[in-house]
């Protein structure tokens, strides 16, 4: 067996955060987030591709020379601090640090250094002030296509199916574009229009970060950028360690089943473990099987997001998070495992372990906070991807979202219904209206699901009733997890409902999928999607009869549903 | 006849009137505290005090800016809620805070296609904070049980896909009747495509015997997206219902007064609405409140021929910015207000929680946070002496010497030894958490450190929302002036300028009232839109322009029924603009049209050449309409008010001792009246008038300009 990994994050710079001063500090952690949100909209306004500019499918961040994350703008916590592996791995591949000067741009898509998949390509820009490395921009986002068996996957055997890897090039140097590289990825890409717009969205946003990112250097002087840097990541730290000293001491652990790898048959048993020890955390993600034959494993950089989603929803005040906030933590994995895969494993589907995992961790701290652990969630983003060539002109068209699920409820209240899961909390699902005016698509139904939320002092939020009556042949390929595994309940509290997608074919015949690539769907088929909903918190006869009779009222249950599970509202 | 304009801005600290009279050229100004109970009575306090009753008789425009919509929605809305979580205490996020007395917000029923009745609860599935697990959106304005399905179907390109059941039109008119519905909106499927099965709706619910106001999509909005058209026609609904009263009431006292002109309401998008216009389309001035200043900008830098001028409006609460081009307002179409999505023309103007009244605190991992909690009008800040206790930016102004100790407008006294008890608490835990190694540069500690710090954190703020609306547009704030105004927009204006390396800042006269100044300077605007996505080709022209005569025959029809007076002798202008963007793209630019002159050439060259300026590139790749928006604009008075010098104020002293930043020092200034400010004054220095106290820092120089405005001229970058 393989020696475990201890991943976790030491103060770069010790002492050099004594002298600076708090105002001055507060001034360039305000600076930070704002040049890591202009970078944002800049991305957001000229991407080409829906999954960037309306799924908000990226991450943007700042890292130090150090690759320590300085700031990251609010998106897909999913990507949460993630860009580290990937910026260090890219600017390995370029020859390190020396090898950079002011004009480059990196491309990087390795999915052992992004933690993803191919399509998420990261853009690294270096950030110059008076000729010293200060730090670099980064952007990760989903191009629609860069090779790989299918458009998206959830049936490949190694990571070689899944796309074209570029691992660390110059894709600008010194200010230069370097067409070999562009030739390439227009030639391995079944969608090169939309790509090109992309990567031109995505160097023009790292520019604009770096640009923001060299005016505040300056601004400030670089003696007193690095110390206040230093003092806003013991300001990060601090705010996390407050929070963690309030827990008891001791290992917290729970387990929990993913479907199936997408490619054998079979339930995915794994378990986490989380040991307070004063301030510190340590998160051993070891108890899972070896990495496994589907692409459902989990490559390290996106366990260590996992962990960080889980920690900051507790933890993080609410603040943007910094390398500050990280550092009490400590995470555990073995390498050759479930959520540390080695090469070439594949790892499309990298999400659904992720996604599992964040829920898991946060279910297992419940016995240390229960006033701050809600009940589970639908559980996962249900993505679907959808291609074909439109009847009257042949063109190609796809598209693809996620779609949102219920919310466990929480001793606070009643969960939220249709939101999206947790680690694509910013993203948004696309208006009906312009789906059809896009798309050979009627939208029959968008719903809340009535009965859906797990019963409870504390009702779970309901799931999402989907319709979609397809106008032409097309195809789909399915994403989801959680399946099988119903959406518990806590302290009493029942389980909601998990994620369904069936298939109502012209001829009648129905069929249900979970992780499926390429379905044909001849036309006037009629796709369900039935999104898992929250489980319940707290015994359902503990609920304020008021609350069910006002639930009955306006439709959340039926008065079937209430007489079941409420009758002492009766 | 000789006529007087009056505008009427309601703030959230202070209703603003201002008054011009063409006789004399006078510009008057006057400031009451508003009354968020009954905001009219603010708004008649200060027509009693500063309006002789002659000039209100000459009055011919009584120009309004009212929060009364945006209230209304927030009665309905209630207070946001969430969960349990470790927030930092006084961290919460910025926005409009609850006004006023509990009231019973408009019930309103909503008709939908079959199968989307909860397109309102379902929202986009996003979350307004996304590291907030407990995060629960608002409950939906309409109740699930008041929204209604009906059976009908229309697709993408206007075909009937089910025709309208007149049976579930009549139950659902039975069920508002039995609920007590007050009115109804009425959101199906593809209606901006074909609002037939709508107009079907309305008749059959009045058939039915349902009298109250209906709400119609497609008259609202004409926009694409389910989920944000129903909220701005719900959003329609619900303000209808407080405004229409409010409105006439306010008319009414006026009369009783003497007023015999046109009350108008302005607009979330710029310029006026009239009285009738305004209370048959409410939800269009909800966000108006900040608007007033950016027009007002806008005016001014065409007036003095500045190109880019970033407007910076500093009040009580917030701070609000906008970037003006050649005069232009910046305009956007879709806004957000208290959460809600609303397709209306709005302009652009961001707001962040850093005000005067802002609250200063330090956060748990020991850094100074100001805002975005405000002290707001009541209690206000601890140097009002009115019982507030928590330190705000004011007290560290008045602790630093940037506004004078004494009186300010409004009869507020302020108490320099309240500021500074209020900020002493603060440098105990700054020094201890962070400053552990020597006193700063030049040595400075204590409650000096701490409002020295307020004030830089609280200019960082705003720099950073400038920064905002200057780089999304592509523009380098550092080639603009700053125009600075409000009540604490003067004090800022050096700290502005250096923060964001601008050479030139412009007080305006009257700046405590600035705003005001723009109501008398609106336009009566009206707009309408339509999405219509297709190809922009040779074929497209044609229907553009039969679509944009649509809409104007509509703005058309409403002028007719709303003007109270013949408009002939106004001069009127038609414009069109085009939402367009890059096939395969989604965000649009709005470019205008001329109808008659333009081919599908020179519209892509327009196109592309603001493409370039707002992305720093262009792209080959052919052009797509989204959205077609006419707009007419009846312009008001020709003869744009002069501005003449404020009235004089009194300075007790004409020396003070004052913070200097640029020095890191106390020092010792003049303090000038406006009025006497003619040649070059040197900073350091404080410049007062009546509504606003303007801090020259050292190494700035005012001048007083022909127009009237101050213009501050940095001698040297930093």
């Amino acid at each position: 067996m393989r020696d475990l990994v201890r991943t976790r994050y030491v103060e770069a710079n010790p002492g050099l955060a004594e002298g600076a001063d708090p105002v001055t500090t507060e001034i360039i952690r305000q600076g930070l987030n704002a040049a890591a949100d202009q970078m944002k909209q800049s991305l957001i306004r000229t991407a080409f591709s829906p999954i960037i500019y309306e799924a908000l499918d990226f991450a943007v961040a700042f890292y130090d020379a150090d690759m320590c994350m300085l700031a990251q703008a609010p998106t897909l916590p999913a990507f949460m601090g993630t860009l580290g592996f990937c910026v260090r791995e890219a600017v390995d591949g370029v020859g390190g640090p020396g090898a950079l000067g002011p004009g480059d741009v990196i491309l990087y898509n390795d999915p052992y250094g992004t933690g993803s998949h191919p399509q998420d390509a990261a853009m690294i820009v270096p950030i110059f002030h008076d000729d010293v490395l200060v730090g670099y921009s980064a952007i990760k986002a989903h191009w629609l296509d860069i090779g790989g068996k299918d458009p998206y996957c959830t049936d490949t055997i190694d990571v070689h199916q899944e796309g074209t890897i570029f691992p660390g090039v110059k894709l600008y140097d010194a200010g230069r574009l370097v067409s070999d590289i562009y030739r390439m990825i227009l030639a391995n890409s079944r969608m090169p229009e939309m790509v090109i717009g992309d990567i031109n969205a995505m160097v023009a946003g790292a520019r604009t970060g770096a640009e923001a990112l060299a005016a505040l250097v300056h601004r400030h002087g670089l003696g007193t950028f690095r110390r206040s840097v230093a003092r806003m990541y013991a300001h990060g730290e601090a705010l996390v360690r407050g929070w963690f000293e309030r827990l008891p001491d001791g290992v917290y652990r729970a387990s929990s089943v993913i479907d199936s790898d997408g490619v054998n048959d079979g339930p995915i048993p794994f378990g986490v473990e989380v040991a307070v020890s004063g301030s510190s955390v340590t998160v051993d993600l070891t108890n899972c099987p070896d990495q496994v034959g589907g692409p459902v494993n989990c490559p390290l950089p996106s366990t260590v997001a996992a962990v960080r989603i889980a920690i900051a929803f507790l933890a993080g005040a609410g603040e943007q998070p910094n390398e500050g906030h990280f550092r009490p933590l400590e995470l555990v994995t073995r390498p050759g495992s479930l959520f540390h895969p080695v090469r070439p494993a594949p790892c499309f589907m990298y999400g659904i372990p992720s996604d599992h995992a964040i829920e898991l961790i946060i279910r297992a701290l419940a016995e240390a906070v229960p006033d701050s652990v809600p009940a589970a969630s639908g559980g996962d983003i249900n993505a679907l991807v959808w291609w074909g060539n439109r009847e009257a002109t042949g063109e190609p068209w796809a598209d693809g979202a996620p779609h949102p699920v219920g919310q466990g409820a929480s001793p606070s209240g009643d969960g939220a219904s249709a939101l999206m899961y947790i680690s694509e909390s910013a993203t948004r699902f696309t208006p009906a209206e312009v789906w059809e005016s896009r798309n050979p698509w009627r939208i029959e139904r968008l719903a809340l699901a009535e009965d859906s939320g797990g019963p409870g002092r504390h009702r779970g939020g309901l799931g999402l009733d989907l319709s979609f009556r397809v106008l032409e042949d097309q195809y789909l390929t399915a994403g989801l997890a959680r399946t099988a595994l119903e959406p518990w309940g806590l302290a009493g509290g029942l389980p909601g409902r998990p994620n369904r997608l069936t298939v109502e074919y012209p001829d009648g015949r129905t069929e249900d999928f979970s992780l499926k690539t390429r379905i044909f769907l001849p036309k006037g088929s009629v796709v369900h999607l039935r999104t898992g909903s929250g489980g319940g918190y707290g015994p359902p006869a503990e609920r304020d009869p008021l609350a069910v009779l006002a639930d009955l009222r306006e439709g959340y249950i039926t008065r079937d549903h209430a007489g079941r599970h409420y009758p002492h509202a009766f | 006849m000789t006529t007087t304009v009056i505008g009427v801005d309601v703030g959230g600290t202070f209703t603003d009137l201002v008054l011009h009279d063409a006789a004399t050229g006078e510009i008057r100004a006057a400031k009451q505290p508003t009354t968020p109970r009954a905001p009219e009575l603010g708004v008649l306090a200060a027509v009693d005090a500063a309006v002789p009753a002659e000039s209100l008789a000459r009055c011919a425009h009584f120009v309004h800016g009212t929060t009364v919509g945006l209230n209304a929605l927030l009665e309905s809305t209630g207070p946001r809620e969430s969960g349990p979580r470790n927030r930092e205490p006084g961290v919460e996020k910025p926005g409009v805070e609850k006004r006023g007395v509990e009231k019973r917000g408009a019930v309103v029923g909503l008709v939908t296609t079959a199968g989307f009745r909860d397109v309102l609860e379902i929202r986009r599935g996003d979350r307004d904070d996304p590291y907030d697990l407990f995060w629960t959106p608002p409950p939906p304005l309409v109740p699930r049980r008041l929204r209604v399905e009906v059976d009908e179907r229309v697709a993408a390109d206007g075909g009937v896909v089910r025709e309208l059941d007149p049976a579930g039109v009549r139950q659902a008119a039975r069920l508002f009747e039995a609920e007590g519905v007050d009115a109804v909106a009425v959101v199906l499927i593809n209606s901006y495509v074909d609002p037939g099965h709508e107009l079907r709706v309305a008749e059959l619910l009045r058939n039915a015997g349902f009298t109250g106001p209906i709400s119609l999509s497609h008259e609202i909005s004409g926009e694409y997206r389910e989920y944000e058209r129903t909220s701005t026609t719900v959003v329609d609904a619900i303000v209808r219902h407080r405004m229409g009263p409010y409105l006439h009431n306010l008319d009414r006292e006026l009369r009783a007064r003497g007023f015999t002109g046109r009350l108008l309401v302005t607009r979330s998008g710029g310029g006026a609405l009239t009285l009738d216009e305004a209370v048959a389309r409410p939800f269009e001035t909800i966000l108006s409140g900040p608007v007033a200043g950016a027009a007002a900008t806008a005016r001014l830098s065409a007036t003095l021929g500045i190109g880019t001028a970033i407007a910076a409006d500093v009040g009580g609460t917030s701070f609000d910015t906008a970037l003006v081009e050649d005069g232009r307002l910046p305009l956007l179409f879709q806004g957000e207000v208290v959460g809600l999505p609303l397709q209306s023309p709005w302009v652009d103007v961001r707001s962040v929680g850093a005000g005067g009244g802002s609250i200063a605190y330090v956060d748990p991992g020991g850094l100074l946070r100001v805002g975005p909690r405000s002290a707001g009008a009541d209690p206000g800040p601890a140097c009002y002496l009115r019982g507030g206790a928590e330190p705000t930016v004011t007290d560290a102004a008045l602790h630093l010497g940037l506004i004078p100790a004494g009186h300010i407008s409004g009869g507020i006294s302020l108490s320099a030894g309240a500021a500074a008890r209020a900020l002493a608490p603060l440098a105990g835990p700054l020094a201890l958490s962070g400053t552990t190694g020597p006193p700063g540069p030049t040595g400075i500690e204590g409650v000096d450190a701490v409002a020295e710090g307020v004030i830089r954190i609280a200019s960082a703020h705003m720099a950073q929302a400038v920064r905002g609306v200057t780089v999304e547009r592509g523009v380098d704030p550092r080639g603009a002036a700053i125009v600075a105004f409000g009540g604490a927009g003067p004090m800022f204006g050096c700290l502005l300028a250096d923060e964001l390396d601008v050479d030139t800042v412009i007080v305006p006269p009257n700046a405590g009232n600035f705003s005001a100044v723009g109501l008398v300077q609106a336009d009566i605007v009206r707009s309408a839109a339509r999405t219509l996505v297709r190809a922009l080709d040779g074929e497209a022209l044609p229907v553009i322009e039969r679509l944009a005569d649509a809409l104007f025959a509509r703005l058309t029809a409403v002028e007719r029924l709303t003007a109270v007076e013949p408009m002939a002798a106004d001069d009127v202008v038609r414009e069109v603009d085009l939402d367009l963007r890059h096939r395969g793209q989604e965000h649009t630019l709005t470019i205008p049209l001329r109808p008659g002159e333009d081919d599908v050439e020179s519209i892509t060259a327009r196109f592309s050449d603001a493409y370039h300026r707002t992305f720093g590139h262009r792209l080959p790749d052919p052009l797509e309409v989204v959205t077609v928006r006419a707009t007419t604009r009846v312009v008001l008075d020709a003869d744009r008010p002069p501005v003449p010098a404020p009235a004089a104020v009194d300075t007790a002293r004409n020396v003070t001792r004052l913070w200097s930043f640029r020095r890191r020092a106390w020092t010792e200034a003049p303090v000038v009246r406006r009025s006497a400010v003619d040649g070059p004054l040197e900073g350091p220095a404080l410049v007062l008038e009546p509504t606003a106290t303007t801090y020259l820092d050292a190494g700035f120089t005012a001048e007083a300009h022909p127009s009237g405005c101050l213009v501050i001229r940095r001698k040297d970058g930093r």
